[in-house]
């Protein structure tokens, strides 16, 4: 019998426990409350916010487009992404910390400066128009900033490292015999890829779309400055009654649309990163 | 592993022990008196920090703490703290000044306490709050690239539409330069309809719809040539070399004035009124409207910089003004109309 007064592992995780019922749990509740109130001013319960915001098909229109850019994010951040990974685990180690910081550096940076330096580099007059432009590729600046387009090469960069580190930590981890094995037994390195190492990294792939999609979605500056407010996802709209007009409750059902929809798109995620765990166990 | 994991555990222990302990402290005045104020980002609290701060710390030995929000966050985080304010003044424009006098969010203002209240106009002093700045709204544009545009209705039109950079009604200066180009099309105060109209129409080769916040650096990156906003920001980014000039309109250009106002349940009352005295008195006014800051001044005896569209305050109580008690209902659906018919 365990002695009285050993911690048992749940009483240690119960700071933990409690900190994230007090600073997560609780306000998430009160969104919940804000969200049932008709007026402002939080006077009479209702449901006429959920009822406005779900009537008004505009709605639906910028949750499928919030989603939408974070499924494009993911795609293109695995696109590139995956390739990276695998240089990286060909490189002598000297070369794989470099690359390794140059993967980080983006997170290193303020939001800010990053979306800024995207202006400059997408701009009418930027980097991409003025090379383009002196090559005689175009003749007229194209239109890059404040297009989805533009945007999503941003997300790319910015979300990378989201991608990578995951991705990184659980493919260096797999066993280097597993390819020659596959190799020896006569599999050409395309197959070697795709029945042996893509498999067995699927959990970092799944865990780097899981932060890639959660980061993307809610990237209100980038979304914003880059993107312009042309582009409507639900970032600008949860900030637009909050701090602009002063609605909570249009607010607060703003957030918990956001949050919901992007929680099932990540537990969809995780139930895939799951079968695929069983499948490479099992 | 073991021998990794039990000196964490205690360390992370000791941390949030530490840390839980500092926050059941009091909080400690270090200096005489001191107080916290809010500021806009930017300008504004380059300003403040470089001008106002010392001056105060001078002055009256108060260490002034600034804390950079823009006006709907500073009403939104007074509303939030309920009766304990985060912050003893408040700056705000004319809107949020609304919103926050219906939230009952102000200290009754009494204009007496102030030393200097002689030097500013009557009107610009209430039993709400003290007028700190001025701000006149027009076109901005860039002379090497389009010609001067001479009223709101040319932003519409060749050459100057398709180096258009728009923003909604989140701020003070975009609701009143979308209300004047409104009623260039017979729309009024309360009636925004035919400036959306008209947008719409333009729209594909409108050159930039951004935030606010975004505009001077689309407009520093050449991604747009023409926008509205106030001559601060117009002499600012001029301060920086870029191409700009500013016009006032034909129909004239918009003022309004950024008020001051002590935050109801401070427990530093006399320190913001010497924090009040001191902003409005000549000596910081008119440090305030020199390069980089470029505010006008409501001090009577402060002298108004060159390149500016009017010669004297009293000028600008021409200009056009708008009656935001009847704009702050309407804002809630013009912003979303504005999204609507926005959107792509």
């Amino acid at each position: 019998m365990r002695p009285l007064l050993k911690f048992s592992e749940w009483q240690l995780a119960l700071p933990l426990g409690l900190a994230f019922v007090a600073l997560f749990l609780a306000p998430l509740m009160l969104l919940v409350g804000v969200s049932f109130f008709d007026d402002e001013k939080l006077t009479q319960p209702g449901v006429a916010s959920w009822a406005k915001y779900y009537g008004d098909p505009f709605t639906y229109k910028v949750i499928a487009d919030t989603l939408l850019l974070g499924v494009k994010t993911v795609c293109t951040t695995v696109l590139i992404g995956y390739p990276l990974a695998l240089v990286y685990l060909d490189l002598p180690a000297r070369w794989q910390r470099v690359l390794l910081f140059i993967i980080v550096m983006p997170l290193l940076l303020s939001v800010v400066v990053r979306t800024f330096a995207w202006i400059v580099v997408l701009g009418r007059e930027g980097l991409v128009n003025q090379l383009l432009l002196s090559l005689g590729v175009i003749s007229e600046p194209l239109r890059l900033l404040q297009t989805e387009l533009g945007l999503v090469i941003s997300l790319t960069q910015i979300e990378m490292p989201l991608m990578l580190l995951p991705l990184i930590s659980v493919m260096s981890r797999l066993d280097p015999n597993l390819r020659d094995a596959s190799a020896a037994l006569g599999a050409s390195r395309w197959r070697t890829l795709f029945t042996v190492i893509v498999p067995l990294s699927m959990p970092g792939l799944v865990a780097g779309c899981l932060l890639v999609f959660a980061s993307s979605t809610t990237a209100f500056i980038s979304q914003t400055v880059i993107g312009g407010v042309r582009l409507i996802y639900l970032p600008l709209v949860i900030w637009q009654q909050a701090l602009i007009v002063f609605h909570w409750p249009q607010a607060a059902v703003a957030s918990l649309s956001l949050v919901v929809s992007v929680l099932s798109v990540i537990a969809a995620l995780s139930w895939l990163g799951r079968r695929s765990t069983g499948y490479v166990h099992g | 592993m073991t021998s990794l994991r039990s000196p964490t555990r205690r360390s992370l222990l000791a941390g949030t022990a530490a840390l839980g302990g500092a926050s059941l402290l009091p909080r400690v005045a270090f200096a005489k008196g001191s107080l916290i104020a809010t500021t806009y980002p930017g300008t504004w609290e380059d300003a403040y920090r470089t001008v106002v701060m010392p001056a105060l710390k001078k002055k009256d030995d108060i260490d002034l703490e600034l804390a950079p929000l823009f006006a709907m966050d500073q009403v939104g985080k007074a509303k939030a703290a309920r009766g304990a304010p985060p912050f003893d003044v408040f700056v705000l424009d004319p809107g949020p000044r609304i919103v926050a006098l219906e939230g009952g969010l102000f200290e009754k203002f009494d204009g007496k306490k102030l030393t200097n209240l002689g030097k500013i106009p009557p009107s610009l002093v209430d039993d709400a709050g003290v007028c700190v700045g001025a701000q006149v709204v027009g076109i901005a544009y860039n002379p090497k690239k389009v010609p001067a545009p001479k009223g709101w209705k040319d932003l519409l039109v060749e050459p100057w539409v398709s180096r258009l950079g728009l923003t909604g009604f989140q701020t003070t200066f975009g609701t009143s330069s979308l209300i004047e180009l409104s009623k260039q099309f017979g729309g009024s105060l309360t009636n925004v309809e035919p400036a959306l109209a008209e947008l719409k129409k333009v729209l594909p080769k409108v050159a930039a719809v951004g935030l606010p916040a975004a505009m001077p650096g689309l407009f520093q990156q050449g991604q747009c040539d023409v926008m509205y906003t106030n001559t601060q920001t117009v002499a600012t980014l001029r301060g920086k070399g870029i191409d700009i000039a500013f016009v006032k309109p034909e129909s004239g250009a918009i003022a309004f004035f950024t008020t001051m106002h002590i935050a109801k349940g401070t427990a530093e009352l006399a320190n913001a009124y010497k924090y009040l005295d001191l902003v409005v008195s000549k000596e910081i006014q008119e440090a305030l409207t020199k390069p980089p800051y470029n505010f006008l001044p409501i001090n009577k005896d402060a002298v108004l910089p060159p390149d500016l569209p009017m010669k004297s305050l009293d000028e600008m109580t021409g200009y056009v003004q708008h009656d935001w008690a009847k704009i702050n209902p309407l804002r809630a659906s013009w912003i979303e109309k504005f999204n609507k018919e926005m959107a792509k």
